[in-house]
C-alpha cells in the first residue's frame, strides 16, 4: 500500500500504526484513568496526540516514539488537569466487574506511586528499555545523573556568557 | 518478586469490556484529527484572533497617523505612541505563535513540553498587559467621542489638552489591567503553577531516583 495514500484527508499509514499501537495506548490508560468515562477521555486524546505527532513529525523521528511521547504527554496533562480539579472522592468505577477487580488490584499494587514511577513502570511492563524514558521525558537516565550534571554545570561554566538574568529571561525564551 | 506477579496481573489484564470501550474503526478518523489539548491549554485560536484584530488596528492607525502627520494634526504624539504599541503587540503576538508551534508540541519529550507549557502560559498572561495598554487609548477615544456628541465644550477642553488626556489613558490602562487581575488572569496564573509544581515534582523524583 502506499504510504501517502489518503482517505478523506486521513492518511491510511497512521490509522494502521495507531491500530496496531493502540493496546498501548489503553496500557497507559490503566496507570492514570479511575473511571471508565476518564479512560475513554484519554484514549482519545492520546491517540488525537499520536496522530497529530505522526503528521506533523520531522524526518529523523521515530514512529514510535512519537506514540509513545503522545501517551506521556497526555497522561501528564490528565493529572495537571485531575489535580487542579475539585477535590472528589476518587475511586476505581468500570462497568465490567472483570475490569474493576483487575484496575482495583492494579491500584492497590502500585499504591500511591508519583507519575515518574508509574511512566517507569509503564515501560518495564511493557517490555520496553527503561533508558527509553531519556528519550520520552528528556531526563536524564539515573545511572548518568550524577555525571552528566557534572559535566553539564562545568560546561556551563566554561560557555557562560554574562547575560543579565532579566534580559536573558525576557529575550530567551527556552 | 513483586514487580513479577505485577507483570503477571499486567499480561493476564482483561480487555475493555464493549460497551465502555472507546470506538476505534469507524470513528478513529473523527478521534484522530480532533484537537487533543484542552482549551485552557490550547491558545493558538485566541492568539490568532488576537492577531488580526491588532493588524486591522495597526493598519487604521497607521492610516491615521498618516494623515495627522501631512495636516500637522494635535494627536500626533498619541498616534504614535499607539503605533509602537501595536506594532510590538502584533511582534510579540505572531512570536508567541511560532513559539507555541501546536502541531508539534506533544512530540516534544515531557520536561520539554511542560516548559514550552509554562513558557507559553507565562507570555500569555504578560500579554494581557499590552491589551490592558491597548484599551487605554481606544477606551479614551471612546470618551472624546461621546463628549463630542454630548458636550462640544468639554471635548474642546480635553483635545487641546495633553496633561488631561495621558492621565485619563494611564487611569484607564491601569484599572483595565487590575480587572484583568482579578478576572480572567487566575485561571491561567493556577493553570501555569499546577504545570510547573508537576514539572519540578517529575524532575525531583527523577533526580532522588
Amino acid at each position: 500500500m502506499n504510504n501517502s495514500s489518503k482517505k478523506g484527508g486521513f492518511d491510511v499509514d497512521i490509522r494502521s500504526l495507531l491500530k496496531i499501537q493502540h493496546k498501548k495506548v489503553y496500557a497507559i490508560c490503566r496507570l492514570f484513568a479511575d473511571t471508565y468515562k476518564e479512560h475513554q477521555f484519554l484514549f482519545t486524546n492520546i491517540m488525537a496526540a499520536a496522530s497529530q505527532n505522526i503528521r506533523g513529525r520531522r524526518e529523523n523521528s521515530d514512529k514510535q516514539t512519537l506514540v509513545l511521547r503522545a501517551c506521556i504527554n497526555m497522561a501528564a496533562l490528565h493529572s495537571i488537569t485531575t489535580e487542579m480539579a475539585p477535590v472528589v472522592e476518587r475511586s476505581i468505577q468500570f462497568k465490567s466487574p472483570d475490569y474493576q477487580r483487575s484496575m482495583t488490584r492494579l491500584r492497590q499494587s502500585i499504591g500511591e506511586a508519583s507519575d515518574y514511577e508509574k511512566f517507569r513502570l509503564f515501560l518495564e511492563l511493557e517490555k520496553m528499555p527503561v533508558e527509553e524514558l531519556t528519550h520520552l521525558t528528556g531526563l536524564p537516565h539515573s545511572k548518568h545523573v550524577s555525571g552528566k550534571k557534572k559535566e553539564k554545570e562545568a560546561g556551563l561554566r566554561k560557555t557562560s556568557f554574562n547575560f543579565i538574568p532579566y534580559l536573558k529571561r525576557q529575550l530567551v525564551w527556552n | 518478586m513483586e514487580l513479577k506477579k505485577l507483570q503477571e496481573h499486567w499480561d493476564s489484564f482483561p480487555e475493555v469490556s464493549m460497551e465502555e470501550r472507546p470506538v476505534l474503526s469507524s470513528d478513529l478518523e473523527k478521534i484522530v484529527v480532533k484537537n487533543p489539548l484542552s482549551d485552557a491549554f490550547y491558545l493558538r485560536r485566541r492568539l490568532l484572533a488576537r492577531i488580526i484584530i491588532f493588524s486591522v488596528l495597526w493598519i487604521v492607525n497607521a492610516v491615521q497617523l498618516r494623515s495627522q502627520w501631512i495636516s500637522d494634526g494635535p494627536d500626533i504624539s498619541e498616534l504614535v505612541v499607539l503605533f509602537g504599541l501595536l506594532t510590538y503587540c502584533l511582534y510579540f503576538h505572531i512570536r508567541l505563535l511560532f513559539f507555541a508551534d501546536y502541531p508539534t508540541l506533544l512530540s516534544l519529550p515531557l520536561i520539554s513540553f511542560l516548559g514550552k507549557l509554562e513558557t507559553v502560559l507565562d507570555k500569555y498572561i504578560l500579554s494581557f498587559r499590552f491589551v490592558s495598554g491597548l484599551s487605554g487609548f481606544y477606551l479614551l477615544a471612546l470618551i472624546q467621542y461621546l463628549l463630542w456628541t454630548w458636550n462640544k465644550g468639554a471635548h474642546e477642553t480635553l483635545s487641546h489638552n495633553d496633561w488631561y488626556k495621558w492621565l485619563i489613558l494611564i487611569f484607564i490602562s491601569v484599572s483595565v489591567d487590575i480587572l484583568f487581575l482579578h478576572s480572567v488572569i487566575p485561571k491561567y496564573r493556577k493553570l501555569l503553577a499546577g504545570v510547573r509544581k508537576y514539572r519540578e515534582g517529575i524532575q525531583a523524583k527523577a533526580q532522588y531516583k
